[in-house]
């Protein structure tokens, strides 16, 4: 079992703080799913996991050891980082071979895992004229030469068909379910919402939230009020975060359902419907990691969101 | 994982490329100019005194600080486009240790240069052996003469390319560190001398030249003494900033 744990890390590139004493741990035989908008350190947090770059500040572990001190690392971690790490004129196979005799892996399971992102027909021709799904599936092919229990994945569904990815989710699911540590980021959240059964979401170097992903969906309440600006105003102040659902109700994520009814009635206001509601992990996504500070409602009621709030108390 | 592996991942990436092609072209083409100057290059008198004697024709097949710096490029090419390329992530990520992985890379690279060094002197060799009969001289070289220029040029092309590779994974990137080796071992050396006329004896070229045997500015043992310190300083930085350096 190979728990990965990213604990107070921070990282300066000049005087930009990139990840922000950022804590989260992913447990292994589940599939956790790193999100976060362009630029939220995503990457530079894998990198760090990875020891590929030094932290500030805090430490990144993987079973309790930094990757350089794993003492079989491609046997131990599959990465796939980055989508053109690779030569040019080199062929598939060739980029392979290299990390086989590295790491001592038999030459023999290269044909097998070209077979298995089916690139055995492309295995001799140079990377260059590969397109991003092949790169990916070489890549991919990389990380799982090993046969190692973590994978750590980096927008793993970048450019792959939809026969790719759902090879990839199967691929993923299955691996979880054999105990394996399997940590993904990605942009296509409706690729995460079925396929991670836990989520890790950033936002500018920041934890905003984590944790199961079937509980962070049924952490909102829809609410119907005659006072939606009274009503915002004061679970905004109780630290919620409020936006106008598609039919005009109130949803409101970051307190209880009990809470926002005593807190109505303690004010005054009247609810005509309070209800929990389970929401996208597309709205949720948003909601955790807007940036906007106000959004307008179709109504004159000003709904205020929250950017720096947690949606989910951590 | 053995640093043998390593060593061995790192040859095989350099031979499943065509960079190795590309120089071995160069050297082929070096050793046609070379059998063509025998063939039809004269003094201003319109003789061909520069091949008359065994030491002036050893002096004209002398290739040690060509091979450097050909190999000087070769080095920065490899590892520079490590970087361009990422392909120094996959790298660093199935050999975390970095100076380990640095040292293998140093070493695959070093063999490579040697052999471009060997190579290339056994093609100018060879070009001028063969073009010397459509003159009025035969091929004076002694054994010995040929063995020395053999190992001299495997000896610059090996300690150029690990210069080269030290420069490459300083600036990391490809024009950088091509511009760098240039300035390095064709440009700045010269005018140094213009400086500090004492340091004549100890740029690659004059010490290229007394290792294989057409000069004696400095005995042969400080001349390799040198020659090696060539290299490794800048290996040596190159080893500190990948250890010191995020690789992304």
């Amino acid at each position: 079992m190979y728990p990965l744990e990213i604990e107070s890390v921070t990282k300066r590139y000049g005087h930009e703080v990139v990840v922000d004493d950022l804590s989260f741990t992913v447990a292994p035989g589940r599939v956790t799913g790193f999100l976060g908008p362009n630029g939220a350190g995503k990457s530079t947090t894998m990198k760090i996991l990875l020891d590929l770059a030094s932290a500030d500040a805090g430490h990144a572990t993987i079973a309790g050891t930094r990757y350089r001190g794993l003492k079989d690392p491609a046997r131990t971690v599959g990465v796939v980082l980055e989508p053109n790490a690779f030569h040019p004129g080199r062929s598939g196979r060739n980029h392979l071979r290299i990390l086989a005799d590295v790491t001592g892996i038999p030459p023999g399971r290269i044909d097998d895992l070209l077979e298995m992102v089916e690139l055995s027909h492309a295995a001799d021709r140079h990377v260059g004229g590969y397109s991003l799904g092949m790169r990916q599936r070489l890549g991919l092919a990389a990380a799982l030469l090993g046969d190692p229990s973590v994978l750590v994945l980096d927008e793993p569904g970048n450019g792959l068909d939809p026969q790719g990815i759902r090879w990839l989710r199967d691929l993923l699911r299955a691996r979880a379910a054999a105990g394996g540590t399997v940590f993904v980021s990605s942009h296509l959240l409706a690729e995460v919402e079925h396929l991670a059964d836990e989520v890790v979401v950033i936002n500018r170097g920041r934890l905003v939230a984590t944790g199961a992903l079937a509980e962070l969906q049924q952490a909102g309440t829809s609410v119907r009020t005659p006072e939606p600006g009274r009503l915002t105003q004061l679970l905004r102040d109780a630290g919620a975060t409020v936006h106008i659902g598609t039919e005009g109700e109130l949803v409101v994520r970051g307190v209880g359902i009990t809470d926002i009814g005593d807190r109505a009635c303690a004010a005054g206001i009247a609810l005509h419907e309070l209800i929990p509601q389970a929401g996208s992990l597309e709205e949720l996504f948003l909601d955790w990691t807007s940036n906007d500070n106000t959004h307008l409602s179709s109504t004159d009621t000003a709904v205020v969101v929250e950017t720096e709030r947690q949606a989910v108390p951590l | 994982m053995t640093w043998l592996r390593l060593v061995r991942g790192e040859i095989r990436k350099l031979t499943t490329t065509k960079l190795p092609l590309g120089f071995f072209a160069v050297l082929v083409l070096i050793a046609g100019i070379d059998a063509a100057v025998v063939m039809f290059g004269t003094d201003m008198d319109g003789s061909k005194t520069f091949i008359s004697t065994a030491a002036d024709q050893q002096s004209l097949m002398a290739f040690a600080f060509n091979a450097m710096l050909g190999t000087g490029l070769f080095g920065a090419i490899a590892v520079a486009r490590e970087y361009g390329h990422n392909t120094v992530v996959p790298t660093y990520l199935t050999s975390p240790r970095r100076t380990r992985a640095g040292l293998a890379q140093l070493t695959a690279v070093l063999l490579g240069g040697g052999i471009l060094g060997l190579v290339g002197q056994a093609l100018i060799i060879a070009g001028v052996a063969l073009a010397l009969p459509s003159t009025d001289y035969g091929f004076l070289v002694s054994i010995g003469g040929v063995t020395q220029i053999l190992a001299a040029s495997t000896l610059a092309g090996a300690v150029g390319a690990v210069l080269g590779a030290g420069l490459g994974a300083v600036i990391r990137n490809l024009g950088g560190a091509v511009t760098a080796v240039v300035l390095a071992l064709f440009m700045i050396p010269p005018l140094v001398v213009q400086l500090v006329s004492d340091a004549s004896s100890w740029i690659p070229p004059a010490l290229g030249a007394v290792i294989s045997g057409v000069s004696s500015d400095v005995s042969v043992w400080a001349a390799l003494m040198a020659l090696v310190a060539w290299g490794v300083v800048p290996a040596a930085a190159g080893l500190l900033a990948v250890n010191r350096r995020d690789v992304v």
